[in-house]
C-alpha cells in the first residue's frame, strides 16, 4: 500500500490508467519494473543451482568419494542404486530440480542430518554475522567517505583511500588473522574465536525457544553480561568482514559526494556562504547515498563468500564455517543446499535493493 | 528545496550519525568489558558447576547411534555415555568385566556373560540382557557401513535365557580375541526401548531418549560446537563414581584456535589434534603440560607385492630381488632421525608392526636390518642388493598423503626421501595424492610404495597381525603367507596366554623377514592440559585411554 501511495506521490500520471484502480497499478511502470525484478530472482537461482549441481558432479559421485575403498563392487553398486547415482546424469538433474522446487534439500551424505536442518541451525549464525559487518561496513565507510570528499586529495583524503584499498585488497582472513593475534593474543582483550563463551553458549542453547541470532536470545534472557559477552565475540569477526565492504563504501561515498559537490545546485549553496561541512552533510549527501543501496546490494554476495573464510578463521559456526566442512569431506548434498540458500539470499536481496533503489529515485523505473 | 523534502531527509542524516556513534561506543565498550570472557567461562556457572571441566578438540562426530559410526569423533562421546560389558582398565591392555560381573568360556564356541544387579540406563529404563542381545543383533541387522558390525565377525548368535545371563555363539572354537571385541565399540550396549532395531538413529531422538549407562550423560548437546556432560548417577561401571561433576566438550576446526584458546583458559584440555609445531611451542608455556607417549597408533610403509620394483606384475618380476629391495630399504631407513626431526619425539621409532607395550610386542626388525640396534646401515643395503644382483639407484615410487595423517606427512616422506637417496641405491619420485582418491587408488594397485596408519580397534598384538597379513587383510597387498596365516589364526584360538604370546612373537618375526610393510613410528595422541587440571599421566604409555572420569579440575 505504501508503495503505491509513493507512486501516485512521486509518479501521478502513471495514474491514468485504462481499467480502475488494479489496471493502473500493472500499468504502472514501477509496479512492471518491480514484477520483471522480481521474475528475475526464478532464473538466477535455476542457473547457480544448476552450475552447482554439475560442477559438484564433475568431480564423481559422493558414494563412491566415500565409501569407495571400503565396500565391495557389489555393495558400492546397491548403495549408488539406492541414492539414484546411478542413473543418468539428467535424470539426477530433474529429480534434484523437483526436490529442490518443493524445498526437500535432501540429507547430507556424512551425517545423516537434513539439509534443510542444517539450513535452519547455521543460517541464523551467518545472518547475525552479515549484520554486524554490514553495520561495520556503514559505520566505518559512510562516516571516513564523507571525510575523504571534505578534504578531497588532501592528506587525510589520501590517507583513507590507501586504508580502503587495502582494506578490499586484502584476504578476508589475513584480516581476521591480523585482528586476532593483536586484539586476542598480544591485547588479550577480546576471545580468539567462537560466538560466545562456553558458559553464554549453553545457557543460550539450553533456552526454551531460540532464534539462534545469539544478540537477540542473549537480549530476551536479560542477561547483561551474556550480551556484552556475545558482543565482545562478534566484535573481530565483524570487523574482518564488514571492514572489506566498508573500503569499497569508502571510495563509493567519496566519489559520488565528489560528484554532487560540484553540481550546479551546491556551487549556488556555496556561493550563498554555506560551509563545506554543512554542504556535505545537507546537501550533497542524499543524492549521493542513492548508488550506496545499489552497491551494498551487490555486497552481500560478497559478504556471504567472506563470510566461509571469516567463520572458519573465528570459528564462527554459521553456514560458511558448514560450507567450508562440508566442501572438504565433499559431501554434495549439503554443499548443493547451502550455495543454493546463498542464491536464494543474494537474488532476494538485490531484489529488494531495486524495489528501494526504484522508491529513491524514479529514474531507475525505465 | 520545500519544507517536506528537509524534513524527509534531516533523519536520514541524524540516523547515520546515531548509528556510528553508537555503534563505535559499543563496540568501545565491549571490547574493554572484561564479562564473560572465555577465562572466566572456565569457572563460571552458566550452566554449569564451579569445577566444569571443558575440553577441546578438532575432532567431529558424525553420528551418536553407536549401530552407525565407527570414527574418533564419535567414539570420544560415545565411550563416555554408553558402557560396554568388558573393559581395558588404564595401564592395562587385557579386558575385565564393566557392566559385567563375570565372563567365561561355558563351551569351545560359548561365552556366558553374567550382568552386575541394578544396571539401568539414565531415563529409568532397567538395562537386562534383552538389551545386550538387542544391542549386538542390531549391529549385525543394519551391518551399516559406517558402523563397527564389522568386528562382530566371529558373532553366529546372541541369547538371553534369563534377565542377567547373556550368551554369545562364535563361529570359531576358542576365540579368545572376542572378550577383547566386546569391549569396542561394537560391543556398545543400546536400550531398546530407544533405538529402532533395524536402522540408525538421529541424534536428536538419541538425545531425547537418554539412554545412557555411562560414566556421563547429555545435558545440551550442539553438534560439533558445544556439548555438555553431567555425571550419570546410574553408571555402575568399573571406572566407578567419576571424579568431576561436569564436563563440555567443545569443537574446533582450526587446531590454531584451540592452540590459543588452552593457552588463554577457554578450555582445560586439548584431546586431539594439535600440530606438532603447536605442541612443541605448548610444552614451552607456563601453566601448560603437553602430555605425550608411545601410544597405540603407528604409521608404516607398505609395499605393493604386485607393482613394487621387481614385483609380480613388473616386467622384470623376480620375488628375490623384490625381497632384496624391501630388506634394503628396511637397512636404509633411520626411524629415530623422522621421530626426533619430524616429530618432535612426539612419535617414537617402531620396530614391528605390533607397537611397543602391547602384549607379545616385540622387535623383530632390530636385530635383523641396518646396524642391529635400531640405527640405518646403508651399507649393509648396498651388499644385500649386490648379492641379489640388482642394479642400483632401484627406482621407488612413494606415495603419501597430508589430509589424512597430518600435514608432517609432507616432512616426514621428504625425510625418507633423502635418507633413502643419500645411501645412493635409490632414486625416489615421491608423489602425494588426497585421501579420497588415494583410498580408492592403493587397493587398485597403482601405489608400488605408499603412506599408511592404523589406530588399534582393541589393545590386542592381533589387531595389528591379523589386520595387515591374514588371508582377509585390510591392507591387501598382495603378501600371503600360509605359514603366518595358520599362525594368525592358532594366536586367535590359543587359550594359554604364554603359548599365544610366543606364536605372536614368530608372526612378527616372520613378517619382519619378509618385509610386506616397512614399520616406521608409533605415537599416541597427546593430551594437553592446564595447570589445574589433573588426571591425565605425565608420561602416556600404549595402554593409556582418555577418560574423562578421571579428570579433576583444582
Amino acid at each position: 500500500m505504501r508503495i503505491v501511495t509513493a507512486l501516485v506521490d512521486i509518479d501521478p500520471q502513471d495514474t491514468a490508467g485504462p481499467a480502475g484502480p488494479a489496471g493502473r497499478l500493472l500499468g504502472s511502470g514501477l509496479v512492471r519494473y518491480l514484477v520483471a525484478r522480481f521474475l528475475l530472482i526464478f532464473p538466477t537461482v535455476f542457473v547457480l543451482v544448476s552450475v552447482v549441481f554439475f560442477l559438484m558432479r564433475a568431480t564423481g559421485d559422493p558414494i563412491t568419494t566415500a565409501f569407495g575403498d571400503r565396500l565391495t563392487p557389489e555393495q558400492l553398486h546397491a548403495k549408488l542404486h539406492q541414492a539414484g547415482y546411478d542413473k543418468p546424469l539428467l535424470t539426477q538433474y530433474l529429480s534434484y530440480l523437483r526436490s529442490v522446487a518443493t524445498g526437500n534439500f535432501g540429507r547430507t551424505a556424512t551425517d545423516n542430518e537434513a539439509v534443510s536442518h542444517v539450513l535452519r541451525t547455521y543460517g541464523a549464525a551467518t545472518l547475525e554475522l552479515a549484520g554486524y559487518a554490514l553495520l561495520v561496513a556503514i559505520v566505518v565507510g559512510v562516516p571516513l567517505g564523507m571525510v575523504a570528499a571534505r578534504y578531497r586529495d588532501r592528506g587525510p583524503d589520501a590517507t583513507l583511500r590507501l586504508l580502503a584499498i587495502l582494506g578490499y585488497a586484502m584476504p578476508v582472513f589475513f584480516v581476521g588473522l591480523l585482528l586476532k593475534l593483536v586484539f586476542a593474543v598480544w591485547l588479550g582483550w577480546l576471545p580468539v574465536s567462537g560466538r560466545a563463551g562456553t558458559g553464554v553458549q549453553l545457557e543460550l542453547q539450553n533456552q526454551t525457544s531460540t532464534t539462534g541470532i545469539y544478540l537477540v536470545d542473549a537480549l530476551r534472557s536479560g542477561d547483561g553480561s551474556a550480551v556484552a559477552d556475545v558482543l565482545r565475540h562478534a566484535v573481530l569477526p565483524s570487523l574482518a568482514l564488514g571492514l572489506l565492504v566498508a573500503g569499497v563504501l569508502l571510495r563509493l561515498v567519496r566519489t559520488n559526494l565528489i560528484g554532487t559537490l560540484s553540481a550546479d545546485y551546491v556551487e549556488a549553496a556555496r556561493s550563498r556562504g554555506v560551509r563545506t561541512g554543512r554542504l556535505v552533510s545537507r546537501h550533497a549527501m542524499r543524492p549521493a547515498l542513492i548508488p550506496i543501496v545499489t552497491v551494498l546490494g551487490l555486497q552481500i554476495a560478497g559478504l556471504l563468500g567472506g563470510a566461509v573464510l571469516t567463520e572458519t578463521t573465528f570459528e564462527w559456526k554459521g553456514l560458511g564455517y558448514e560450507l567450508a566442512h562440508y566442501l572438504t569431506v565433499r559431501d554434495f548434498s549439503a554443499v548443493q543446499g547451502i550455495v543454493a540458500l546463498f542464491a536464494v539470499v543474494v537474488a532476494v536481496t538485490n531484489f529488494l535493493v531495486d524495489v528501494v533503489a526504484a522508491l529513491i529515485d524514479p529514474r531507475v523505473r525505465y | 528545496m520545500t519544507v517536506r523534502q528537509f524534513r524527509n531527509r534531516r533523519p536520514a542524516r541524524d540516523g547515520i550519525t546515531v548509528v556510528s556513534l553508537g555503534t563505535a561506543a559499543l563496540l568501545a565498550l565491549t571490547a574493554c568489558t572484561s564479562t564473560r570472557s572465555d577465562t572466566a567461562d572456565a569457572a563460571d556457572n552458566g550452566g554449569g558447576s564451579a569445577k566444569a571441566i571443558t575440553i577441546g578438540t578438532t575432532d567431529q562426530v558424525s553420528s551418536l547411534d553407536p549401530a552407525g559410526s565407527w570414527d574418533a569423533g564419535s567414539g570420544t562421546i560415545e565411550g563416555e555415555v554408553y558402557a560396554t560389558l568388558l573393559a581395558a582398565p588404564n595401564g592395562s591392555s587385557d579386558v575385565s568385566p564393566d557392566l559385567a560381573a563375570s565372563i567365561k568360556l561355558s563351551a569351545p564356541k560359548e561365552y556366558t556373560v553374567t550382568l552386575k544387579p541394578g544396571l539401568k540406563f539414565a531415563n529409568g529404563h532397567d538395562l537386562t540382557s534383552s538389551d545386550v542381545k538387542f544391542s549386538f543383533d542390531r549391529q549385525l541387522r543394519i551391518a551399516d557401513e559406517n558402523g563397527p558390525s564389522s568386528l562382530l565377525y566371529d558373532l553366529a548368535a546372541v541369547a538371553a535365557p534369563d534377565p542377567a545371563t547373556v550368551v554369545f555363539t562364535l563361529k570359531s572354537a576358542n576365540d579368545t580375541l572376542f572378550p577383547q571385541v566386546l569391549s569396542t565399540s561394537a560391543g556398545l550396549i543400546a536400550d531398546e526401548q530407544v533405538f529402532p532395531a533395524d536402522k540408525v538413529l538421529d541424534d536428536s531422538a538419541i538425545i531425547a531418549g537418554k539412554p545412557w549407562e555411562g560414566p556421563y550423560t547429555i545435558d545440551s548437546y550442539q553438534k560439533n560446537s558445544l556439548v555438555s556432560f553431567s555425571a550419570n548417577s546410574v553408571y555402575r561401571g568399573s571406572l566407578g563414581k567419576p571424579k568431576n561433576a561436569q564436563v563440555r566438550l567443545k569443537y574446533y576446526t582450526d587446531a590454531s584456535n584451540l592452540k590459543l584458546d588452552v593457552q588463554q583458559g577457554g578450555v582445560d584440555v586439548v584431546y586431539r589434534t594439535l600440530t606438532v609445531t603447536d605442541l612443541q611451542d605448548l610444552s614451552g608455556k607456563k601453566g601448560i603440560t603437553v602430555h605425550t607417549g608411545s601410544g597405540n597408533g603407528i604409521r608404516f610403509i607398505v609395499f605393493n607385492f604386485k607393482t613394487q620394483p621387481y614385483g609380480s606384475a613388473t616386467k622384470e618380476a623376480d620375488p628375490a630381488k623384490a625381497l632384496a629391495v624391501r630388506q634394503a630399504v628396511a637397512d636404509t631407513v633411520d626411524r629415530a632421525q623422522l621421530a626426533d626431526q619430524v616429530y618432535k619425539n612426539t612419535f617414537e621409532p617402531l620396530y614391528s608392526s605390533v607397537p611397543d607395550g602391547i602384549t607379545g610386542a616385540t622387535d623383530s626388525f632390530t636385530s635383523r636390518y641396518g646396524d642391529k640396534k635400531g640405527g640405518a646401515d646403508p651399507a649393509a643395503a648396498k651388499q644385500r642388493l649386490s648379492a641379489a644382483g640388482v642394479t642400483t639407484p632401484v627406482t621407488l615410487n612413494l606415495q603419501y598423503n597430508t589430509d589424512h595423517y597430518g600435514s608432517s606427512s609432507s616432512d616426514e616422506y621428504a625425510l625418507v626421501k633423502t635418507q633413502l637417496e643419500a645411501s645412493g641405491l635409490f632414486k625416489v619420485n615421491l608423489q602425494s595424492t588426497e585421501w579420497a582418491q588415494y583410498g580408492k587408488d592403493r587397493v587398485a594397485d597403482l601405489y608400488p610404495l605408499y603412506q599408511l596408519g592404523w589406530y588399534a580397534d582393541y589393545l590386542d598384538a592381533d589387531d595389528y597381525l591379523a589386520s595387515f597379513y591374514s588371508a582377509n587383510s585390510w591392507v591387501n597387498n598382495g603378501y600371503q603367507d600360509a605359514a603366518v596365516t595358520s599362525l594368525i589364526h592358532q594366536e586367535e584360538t590359543a587359550t594359554d596366554p604364554a603359548k599365544r604370546t610366543a606364536l605372536i612373537e614368530q608372526v612378527q618375526d616372520k613378517v619382519a623377514a619378509a618385509v610386506p610393510l616397512l614399520p616406521l613410528l608409533q605415537g599416541s595422541t597427546a593430551i594437553v592440559t592446564r595447570a589445574d587440571v589433573t588426571g591425565v599421566p605425565d608420561k602416556l604409555d600404549s595402554s593409556y585411554q582418555f577418560r574423562w572420569a578421571e579428570l579433576t579440575k583444582k
